[in-house]
């Protein structure tokens, strides 16, 4: 992702008076074994009535710049962004290090950890409908 | 110059819910907070791989007990937008109606505990006993207290009769009365003034440099109000978010206190204005899988709160996100921590209606 | 700063001396629960002709049917009141009632290892039954 480009963005955003709502990341599923999984990240900006988003994709391998110098509030969502998903958001205002949440599973929505619980899901639903029948 | 770390919570007399809160302080002014969550982090998002969508509604209602309506409510609403289903009217007006008493009730609730904070505890029982006649509408119109299991993708569950809800409408302008005489201590007490007034000032431009949401923000005389949107039939009434300019927890309080009134007002005018007779449809029938993507937003009583849903056409969702109103309102609350008396920090806290269960799902 | 002296809680706290708690001696005095209050799950074995509709509606998996053994348990712990089996049952065999449900103070496990709050039914077998329908 053009680093400059989305910053200049966030700080028209800023500029204008519109306020950070959202930012969220969602895991999407990689089509084949050969291409890596993205994570689609979503930053939405709300203004009176109005609600705008901007999307990036990115891999686990990408880094993501911290919006934390237009938006103070942005640290919270980062910290889960880097801590749930493992994509790596570089310069956080308040860096948590890794202590926001405590989960007994480290990064509980990477790739691999989603394609197990929908394997296991499939699996249970197989094996429930097979003993009902 | 004496500096202490102290540990704020994760059990402590005026939280709801765990949260910890490092103090540094110096002498007896607080000078940093770090915060630590996930004390009640239960991974409730993660349950999208593993519940159908049909029966998410009945995880999401149980991210928090206090806003439970709203989120089965914006659970219900998410999918019907991405569906492209049309809910019957009635169960549209009886959504927001029941949205509008959960307000009221989680006002209450918030009011008793703020008194209780500062250590006026025949205030918060007042406050609670007045709730209690709202979890009876409750009981009475969805079947439980707390957690109600009405919304469904498509409608709600069930009915309540118009004679029901003008009995509805009665009791409420009997709590609301009760409800003034509470108020007014609120207001005119010496020793609440004496605790609450100027303390935790945040500034209108702070509050817009935090992005803080909801009564956080209205009491600084910021006009924000989720429900200025006209979406969910709100064009079709007569609203006017309630604010105040003073920024402190005393005008938090009152800000608080007059939408409760408001609400009760709200709801008048639902009742006044919604399709009348019995045996009118609640449910549309919803069949297929979704597909697409939406963001939600609605406002519970702290704040707004914004639902994104993602759905790929199976019939497990691909995500769900709930951005509370508390998760947005956290670093306003560690800003207004810092610089002021050990004393006053649990009402700060309280201040900002802290749901730690649903920030951390 | 107010008036120290302006009590506006006291006309309030004088009628409290005087009149009766608000609070309930539970367990003594037990509110009667609202009509359509979310209560236990009532089951009644004669009508139930095992489809299974509400075991795989269940969002809690708190259902357990058998059609070859006829047999069909409900945990009643796991359940969270939903009322969805009992809307998409046929026969009407299930019913919402009131009662809340009762605390088990020790867990106590039941012979095959049943769980607490574990309830379960044996419907008749279908074959003896039409004979004995038959012969009456």
């Amino acid at each position: 992702m053009d680093k400059a480009a989305f910053l200049a963005r966030v700080g028209e955003y800023h500029e204008n008076g519109w306020r950070l709502a959202i930012i969220n990341a969602t895991t999407v599923p990689s089509p084949d074994e050969a291409t890596p999984g993205v994570f689609e990240i979503s930053w939405g900006f709300a203004k009176d009535l109005e609600f705008e988003t901007m999307r990036e994709s990115v891999t686990t391998a990408d880094e993501v710049p911290s919006v934390s110098e237009f938006f103070g509030a942005a640290f919270l969502y980062e910290n889960e962004m880097r801590e749930l998903f493992g994509i790596n958001v570089t310069g956080i205002g308040l860096d948590l290090q890794g202590q926001l949440y405590k989960t007994s599973a480290k990064i509980p929505f990477s790739h691999a950890a989603v394609k197990a619980r929908l394997e296991a899901t499939a699996a249970a639903t197989a094996a429930a409908s097979g003993k009902k029948a | 110059m004496k500096r202490t770390i102290i540990p704020f919570g994760p059990q402590h007399p005026v939280l709801p819910e765990p949260i910890v809160l490092d103090l540094l302080l110096e002498d007896e002014k607080v000078v940093d907070a770090i915060p630590t969550i996930g004390y009640i982090h239960r991974g409730l998002e993660a349950m999208v791989d593993r519940v159908e969508f049909t029966e998410m509604g009945f995880v999401v209602e149980r991210i928090c007990g206090i806003c439970s309506f709203m989120h089965g409510m914006g659970y219900c609403l998410a999918i019907e937008s991405i569906m492209n289903v049309e809910v019957p009217d009635r169960a549209r007006w009886l959504r927001i109606i029941w949205a509008e008493i959960s307000r009221i009730q989680s006002h209450l609730l918030w009011l008793g505990l703020g008194a209780d904070a500062f250590g006026f505890e025949n205030l918060f029982m007042h406050c609670w006993r007045m709730r209690e006649e709202i979890l009876d509408i409750f009981e009475k119109t969805t079947g439980g207290r707390i957690i109600h299991s009405v919304n469904r993708i498509g409608g709600v569950r069930r009915d309540v009769s118009d004679s029901e809800l003008i009995a509805i409408v009665a009791k409420l302008d009997e709590l609301g009365k009760a409800f003034d005489k509470t108020a007014k201590v609120f207001a005119s007490d010496a020793s609440i003034r004496h605790r609450l007034s100027g303390v935790g000032v945040l500034s209108m431009a702070n509050a817009r440099a935090v992005d803080a949401v909801g009564p956080m923000a209205r009491a600084s005389g910021v006009r924000m109000d989720t429900r200025l949107t006209g979406q969910n039939l709100y064009d079709q009434l007569e609203f006017e978010p309630v604010l105040e300019t003073a920024g402190d927890c005393l005008a938090r309080v009152v800000v608080r206190m007059r939408e409760v009134r408001q609400s009760i007002d709200l709801v008048h005018q639902m009742v006044a204005k919604m399709p009348k007779g019995d045996g009118l449809p609640i449910e549309t029938k919803v069949r297929g899988m979704p597909s697409g993507e939406t963001f939600t937003r609605l406002e519970q009583p702290r704040g707004e709160v914004v639902y994104y849903v993602k759905a790929n056409g199976t019939k497990y969702l691909e995500r769900f996100r709930a951005r509370t109103p508390t998760f947005a309102n956290i670093p306003a609350m560690i800003k207004l921590v810092k610089g002021c008396d050990l004393a006053d920090v649990p009402n700060i806290i309280l201040t900002i209606d802290p749901c730690i269960s649903c920030t951390e799902r | 700063m107010a008036n120290p002296f302006r009590l506006p809680m006291a006309p309030r706290t004088i009628r409290n001396l005087f009149s009766k708690p608000s609070t309930r001696r539970y367990p003594y005095e037990i509110r009667p629960r609202f009509e359509g209050a979310r209560g236990t799950i009532k089951f009644d074995v004669e009508t139930c002709n095992y489809c299974m509709l509400c075991a795989r509606r269940c969002p809690a998996a708190a259902i357990t049917v058998s059609r070859e053994e006829r047999y069909w348990a409900i945990e009643h712990l796991t359940c969270i009141g939903c009322n969805v089996c009992v809307e998409v049952c046929n026969k009407n065999s299930l019913s919402m009632s009131t009662d809340s449900k009762s605390v088990h103070t020790h867990a106590e496990v039941g012979p095959q290892g049943q769980r607490p709050g574990h309830e379960e039914w044996h419907g008749p077998d279908p074959v003896i039954a039409a004979l004995a329908a038959a012969k009456v």
